[in-house]
Formats: C-alpha cells, structure tokens, sequence
C-alpha cells in the first residue's frame, strides 16, 4: 500500500520535472528581452579582454557587452567562473553567451556558434626579461606555461610536437597563475594570443618581453552561443550589434583602448586555420 | 597595499560569512532530521539516510558543488550561483553533523536512561531531561569543529561563481601583482573569523548545563 502511494509520488515528480524541462523550449532573445537583462558567462582572469583591475570587472568585454547591451535594449549581468567551468555553464544554461573571449577553432565550432570576430588570436611567447630566447623555436626544452582547457595549449602541443625537443608544457587554471609563476622564476616563458600578452608585457613594463613572430596559425576571438534553434535570434542579434559597432567604428575604438592597435577581422570565421 | 584592496577583501568575506552561516545552521536543521531517523530501529528508515551520508561524505564537496550547479538544470532547476553555494554546503555539512548527533545519543549512559525509567520519567522527559542534554555537550565541541571547516572549505564556492575572499585575493593578485600581501591578508581575515567562532564556541560550551565553569 505505501509502496504504491510512493511510486504514484515518484512519477508525479518525474512528470514535473518533465513538464519543465519542455517549457525550456522557447525563444532565448525574446526571453532575455522580456526579462530586461542578458545573463553573460565569463572568466576573469583574462586581461585585457576580462580582468579584475583593483575590484572592478573592466576589460574589452565589459565595454563592448556594455554597448551590445544599449544595441538590444537590455542590461548585463556577468556570473564569473573559472574557464574549465565557462562553457559546461552555458550548456547547462546558467547564462545566455559566453564572453571569454574564445580562440575560434575548428573542434570549438563543432559544438559552439561564434559570434562576429572581436579580435586576432594568433598564439605568441611572452618571456621573463633577459631569458634566452630570441625566436620561438627557443622554448624547446624549456619551461613554458599556459591556461588549461585553452586552444592556445593545443597550439603550443603542436607547435612543441614540431621542435628538436619537446617543450615543458604546464598548465594553470588561469593565465595569471602563468603569469604570476613566470614572475617567480617557476616557468621562462608564457604562451598566449597576442593581445593578452602585449598588454600584461606593457603592464609588467620591463619583467617579461614579447618574442616576434607569433608561432601559432592566424586565429581570431570570439564569443561563444550554443547551436540550438533557441539560441539563434539571441546570437544572430549579438552579431548584428557587432557588425554595426564594427561600421561605425565603435569597435576600433575600443580595440584601440585596449590593445593600442585595431584589428582587421573578418565578418565571419567558417574555416578557421586550427 | 592599499586600504582601499583590504577593504575589498573585506566584503569578499560578507559572502565567505553569510554563505557558511547559512550553510551551518541549516545544515544543522537537517542533520537533526537525519540522526533522528539513523537512530531508528528500523533498517528501511536507516537505508536511505545511511546513503544519503555515504554520498555526500564520500564525494568530494567541489565535485558536489559542479553537480548541484551543472547538473540541476537538466532536471529543470536552474539555481542561480548563490543558491547552488548554499546547498553543496549544507547538504555536505548535514551528512558529517548527522553522524556526529548520532553519536552523541548513541554515548549516552543505559544506566541514566534505565535510572530515570525507574524514576517514572516519561519518554519525552527523558528525551528532554536526560539525551538532549548529555548528547549535546558530546557533540558540541565536533560541531563547533565542522562550523570551522565548512567556514574554510566555503573558498571551493568560487567554482559556481561566488566571489568569497579567496577568488577575490586571486582576482586582485593577479591585476595589482602583489599575491604576498593579499594572500597574508585573506588568511588574516580566515583566522580572524575562526579564531571567533572558535572563542564564541569554548563560551557557549561553559554555558551549556553541566559546563566545566
């Protein structure tokens, strides 16, 4: 007898939970509209695109959410994970986009919908001062950092795969732990896009040098929707508030702020090189 | 560093207090619950709670935490990080203070219990008069303790995008470069927070009846 009551209980509930997870289906964009604010996922350990600059969150996303915000009518609301937590969380659907930014690469596309490129994302080798190392074919054999869970790790194991010796690859939750380790002498060089590392190289002015030219395959930033048909209006929206911040050189500017140097990105990455 | 960094620490540990607070005594709530039926002579009634401990004492409570946040809303419950927080807390510290009531009851002397039959008590006096109390001062000291451990373990949190002061000293660490100063100043604020809740406890603990004054 009370075993019936708790199966009829346990079914009820299954049905429920059933009943929810089919009002999941509906028009994410019109959604977000509805509720006034677009969910962003992010980490902040990615300066100058997302940092933590002495407890405020600035870097070229805020900015340029800031401005798709305006563009959909919409406030932004950022949830900050760490990255090997970033795209898992958007695919639980914690929040509408990922910010990031991401490396946009073949294997990502697979699984994810890239908006409009923001910035190029071509891998380079960022060294402690004085270390010897004048072309990246150097790091052979060497200590090298590098953020997990990254496609600039998976470019550094391919480029490693080529040299006379293999690198050291260590990996680190974030780039700044790279960084940091870098600093105190654990690791010689950091390997990472080229706009990240021109900006920690001008911020640490004189500790760590950029090494030209950049060893990896040209490759752009993006950010990061799902695939589904739920998502499409939300991301097809996002692109267009990029396209006309990219016209009306919006975008320029704010690349500018942060890189000091623009950009010239395509519209649209199909077939990335990596 | 500047004030103005420590001060951003501080607020950071608004949310290492609050979220372990809440954890604590709701967690608390439920291991009363929990001991109460692993008490019970019944196997049935045992079984699920018994699992119940075995899962959230065997899995890693950062691993919990991934769970109730990534997983959840696949079953149609999207917690917002906050909330994720609270429960991987809570439900982990209810299966490790459940155990500990446990035995707590479980150490209370036959003899008194027998002693206060004899004397006509009813078995609610002797809940009241005899278990509750004896098993309390058993167990406070352990629950003093699991207060402590969850207060430090709730530095896992910023894996569901809580930032406590240990993912803010990160956080500033890494943009200020000064990770000695920071990361001596968050432990000062931990120890600070322990060293209370550990005073607060000894002071409680002589309150409570039967107390070594």
């Amino acid at each position: 007898m009370k075993k019936t009551t708790f199966l009829k209980a346990a079914l009820g509930a299954a049905m429920l939970f059933s009943a929810s997870l089919s009002a999941h289906a509906e028009d994410v964009l019109a959604k977000v509209k509805a509720a006034g604010t677009l969910k962003v996922g992010t980490e902040t350990a990615f300066a100058p695109f997302d940092y933590i600059d002495a407890g405020e969150h600035a870097g070229l996303n805020v900015d340029l959410f800031a401005e798709i915000g305006k563009e959909l009518g919409v406030k932004i609301e950022w949830v900050a994970l760490p990255w090997e937590g970033v795209l898992p969380g958007l695919e639980a659907g914690k929040f509408d986009v990922v910010a990031g930014p991401a490396t946009i690469t073949k294997a990502r596309l697979e699984r994810y919908r890239f908006t409009v490129p923001i910035a190029e994302a071509t891998v380079a080798i960022l060294k402690k001062a004085g270390a010897p190392i004048s072309k990246p074919e150097d790091i052979a054999g060497k200590a090298v950092g590098v953020g997990k869970a990254t496609a600039q790790l998976a470019q550094l194991t391919e480029f490693s795969a080529t040299l006379p010796t293999k690198v050291d690859i260590r990996e680190y939750p974030a780039f700044n732990d790279a960084y940091a380790d870098m600093a105190a002498g654990r690791i010689v060089a950091v390997a990472n896009s080229l706009p990240n590392i021109a900006f920690v190289a001008k911020q640490r002015n004189g500790a760590f040098e950029v090494v030209l030219p950049p060893f990896g395959k040209k490759t752009y930033f993006g950010f990061i929707g799902t695939k589904d048909a739920d998502h499409a209006s939300l991301v097809d929206a996002i692109d267009a508030a990029l396209l006309k911040m990219k016209a009306d050189g919006r975008m320029a500017k704010l690349q500018e702020k942060w890189f000091g140097q623009k950009f010239d990105t395509p519209d649209a990455v199909k077939d990335p090189a990596f | 560093m500047s004030f103005k960094l420590f001060f951003l620490l501080l607020k950071a540990a608004g949310w290492t207090l609050s979220i372990s607070l809440v954890s604590i005594l709701l967690g608390f709530a439920l291991a009363i619950g929990l001991s109460a039926v692993l008490l019970s002579s019944k196997r049935l009634y045992r079984a699920p709670a018994e699992l119940f401990i075995s899962f959230f004492r065997g899995v890693p409570l950062l691993v919990q935490l991934l769970f109730i946040y990534n997983l959840l809303p696949f079953i149609g419950l999207n917690v917002p990080s906050v909330v994720a927080a609270i429960i991987g807390l809570t439900l982990c510290t209810a299966a490790y203070q459940a155990e500990n009531l446990r035995g707590g009851f479980e150490s209370v002397p036959r003899g008194l219990i027998e002693a206060a039959d004899m004397a006509g008590f009813s078995v609610r006096q002797i809940f009241l008069r005899i278990k509750v109390p004896i098993a309390m001062r058993l167990t406070f000291p352990a629950l003093v303790n699991e207060a402590i451990m969850i207060l430090k373990s709730s530095s896992l949190v910023s894996v569901v995008g809580i930032v406590e002061v240990t993912k803010m000293a990160q956080d500033l660490a890494s943009s200020t470069y000064l990770p000695i100063e920071l990361f001596s100043s968050a432990a000062l604020i931990y120890l600070v927070i322990c060293w209370s809740i550990a005073l607060i406890g000894r002071y409680t603990e002589r309150a409570l009846p039967g107390g070594v004054k």
